[in-house]
């Protein structure tokens, strides 16, 4: 049975590995260029002693037709799921080939097992190699930057890829297999997996652990360690009202409607701007009529706890996926 | 032949139009809201007189919806893979191709018919969703004015129907030259990021040659907000460009590497001027080059164009291989 998954897939396989030699030698080239670019950054600042104020918006590392190319890995575990989950099935059935293939000597369980178990563990390796690429390049932007944890960057980088990739290719053999043709099927696993994606991402993820809340005075900028994961900010009343995110302009995540009148006509001494003495003016306005600032974050420390959690509720949908697979396989006539 | 077009592609047909319903009434409903918080945020800044900070403080519409639209970037590879690549690739498959291809209607005009429809349904999709994400965007682009810069051009205006007019006919020409849908889905999602992403990074800068504003090195200076700005630096006098790198800046574009040796004992923590005022003297000069706003609609027209004439190119190609294929 291997030797069969071999002969079926060796094509692909051929094209996968050169194009992720293609990928790792740019990814390469450019991360050791950006490395360096870093560390004379960083002897800059040191030498000149301003290293804790070296604008994040100043220094661009890289070059920016890379880093489309790297956020673009985002849908590699899609193309897994198009060009080898959807197929795996969905062709033998088009073809009429499954009708060979399930009357032999090979069980059909023994047939999807080897065919299944072969493909997931090469999406797998090769969503692992390729977030492995991205974690290692991404180095000095996650240093300078900060923003590791931030949704966007969390997605390319660790652990998750591979569940990404694990999942969309179950994802694929699945709905080929109910679909029993490939073109649907390419339409269901692409729709699913943007769905399933973007639902975790903006609904699930910050839940996986209650965030921190910390209370500061007022309108003060807060500087949390490492690349914490910033999910609110704002103020609270002296009687427990929030206020936060809104519409309007904002003062470090506090919008200014929230402000009290009295205060928000201190903070702009001039069209331009809002200055450094109006912020404290009314940060001690504000402060005086009993509001609290607060932000609510998940810290930096709990980023692999959070690789981990993704991880391990992409592998499970994979895996639910798959048993559905064996379930319908096995009832369907050949 | 139109009907036989209906038939094969109206489960295509009833996706794409219930899809599209969604994401317009996504649209609508999360642009007015938009669209009213933009309003309210000015009436605020006016009565505050400070709407010059606007764009650095007011985060507009929600992150999910924006997501949403930036992926629309996404639209025409799925037109190519799920309508394009299909449409000959998946009659060889069936060896419908030989039922096809032996009736009294010509090769040529079976093609025609199904790539005429399968173009025209491409570009009407990849119009309305431009049509509703530049709809949608319009408080975004007032607010950060970057409506040229690259990934926000991409998805809006005319462009999109260029791309997927392009997706489709790449998806039809890869789908005759491999004969199988799965390869040509491959060859389409990689000849269509990479066709993209060349003509984004070195294509799109030149389209018109750039304007450089030259000034002086006390002088300050910047291009309309909303023009795409590509770099800035000084001017040495023998007329090299430097452009700032990472190290120590003495004032805006002017870095302590830069300053040449007469001026260097006028080098001071402090006060800048000297220094300045001495390089200037001495002919440097400062320069920014961008593409002005008033550019955006002919950058747009020629990116369009160029997209539509690969098409044509690659959809002459799939005729010459069909007429010359075997039933």
């Amino acid at each position: 049975m291997t030797w069969l998954v071999w002969r079926q897939y060796r094509m692909s396989a051929a094209v996968t590995v050169a194009l992720l030699a293609a990928f790792g030698a740019l990814l390469l080239a450019t991360g050791l260029r950006m490395a360096a670019q870093w560390h004379s950054v960083l002897l800059a600042c040191t030498a000149a002693g301003n290293c804790a104020t070296t604008a994040q918006q100043e220094i661009y590392l890289g070059s920016p037709a890379i880093q489309i190319l790297i956020v673009l890995t985002m849908a590699v575990p899609a193309v897994f799921g198009l060009l080898w989950g959807v197929p795996l099935v969905a062709h033998e059935t088009e073809t009429g080939t499954r009708i060979y293939a399930w009357t032999q000597t090979v069980t059909r369980r023994r047939w999807l097992a080897v065919k299944v178990g072969w493909t997931l563990l090469a999406a797998t390796a090769c969503g692992g190699l390729l977030a492995a690429l991205v974690t290692w390049w991404s180095g000095p932007k996650n240093a300078l930057y900060q923003n590791a944890f931030d949704p966007g960057i969390f997605d390319l980088q660790g652990i998750a890829p591979m569940g990404y990739a694990l999942f969309a290719t179950a994802l694929g053999i699945f709905a080929g297999t109910v679909l029993r043709r490939t073109l649907p099927a390419l339409g269901l696993t692409l729709g699913g997996f943007v769905a399933v994606r973007l639902l975790i991402n903006v609904f699930v993820r910050q839940h996986y652990m209650a965030a921190v809340t910390l209370y500061h005075s007022p309108l003060a900028p807060v500087n949390l360690p490492g690349s914490a994961w910033i999910l609110a900010r704002g103020l609270i009343s002296k009687y427990g009202q929030v206020f936060s995110g809104g519409s309007g302009p904002s003062v470090n995540g506090v919008p200014v409607s929230a402000l009290p009148a009295s205060c928000q006509s201190l903070l702009y001494h001039g069209p331009q701007s809002i200055s450094r003495a109006g912020l404290r003016a009314a940060a001690s306005c504000v402060q005086s009529q009993g509001f609290r600032g607060f932000t609510t974050y998940q810290p930096s420390s709990r980023f692999w706890a959070f690789q981990g959690i993704e991880t391990g509720i992409f592998a499970a949908m994979a895996l639910a996926l798959i048993v559905a697979t064996f379930v319908v396989v096995r009832r369907g006539d050949a | 032949m139109s009907s036989l077009v209906f038939r094969q592609y109206r489960a295509q047909a009833l996706a794409a139009i219930g899809s599209l319903a969604a994401f317009a009434a996504l649209m609508v409903v999360t642009g007015l809201q938009m669209a009213g918080q933009w309003h309210s945020a000015l009436v605020t800044c006016a009565a505050l007189r400070s709407c010059d900070n606007l764009s650095s403080t007011l985060f507009l519409g929600t992150h999910a919806v924006g997501f949403l639209v930036i992926m629309t970037l996404g639209v025409p590879l799925v037109l190519g893979i799920l309508c394009g690549a299909p449409l000959v690739a998946h009659e060889f498959e069936t060896g419908t191709n030989q039922f096809a291809w032996t009736q009294t209607i010509t090769r040529r005009r079976w093609l025609a018919v199904k790539a005429g429809w399968l173009l025209l349904a491409a570009a009407a999709v990849g119009g309305t969703v431009s049509g509703l994400v530049t709809w949608w965007s319009g408080p975004n682009n007032a607010l950060q004015g970057n409506a040229f810069n690259t990934g926000r051009f991409d998805i809006m205006g005319v462009v999109p129907v260029g791309f997927a007019v392009f997706a489709m006919a790449l998806g039809i020409l890869a789908g005759t030259l491999l004969r199988r849908t799965v390869p040509a889905v491959g060859l389409t999602i990689a000849g269509f990021i990479a066709v993209r992403l060349a003509v984004t990074e070195w294509l799109r800068p030149h389209y018109l040659t750039a304007v450089t504003h030259v000034y002086g090195l006390t002088q300050n200076w910047t291009p309309s907000r909303t023009a795409w700005q590509f770099a800035q630096g000084i001017i040495t006098p023998d007329g090299r460009r430097l452009f700032p790198a990472d190290g120590a800046d003495i004032s805006g574009n002017v870095q302590v590497s830069m300053v040449p040796a007469a001026c260097h004992h006028l080098l001071s923590q402090t006060n800048p001027g000297p220094v300045l005022s001495c390089m200037q003297s001495a002919g440097f000069r400062q320069f920014v080059s961008y593409q002005p706003a008033n550019r955006y609609w002919a950058f747009q027209g020629i990116e369009t164009g160029i997209f539509v004439a690969l098409a044509v190119a690659l959809l002459a190609i799939t005729f010459a291989l069909v007429r010359r294929r075997d039933a």
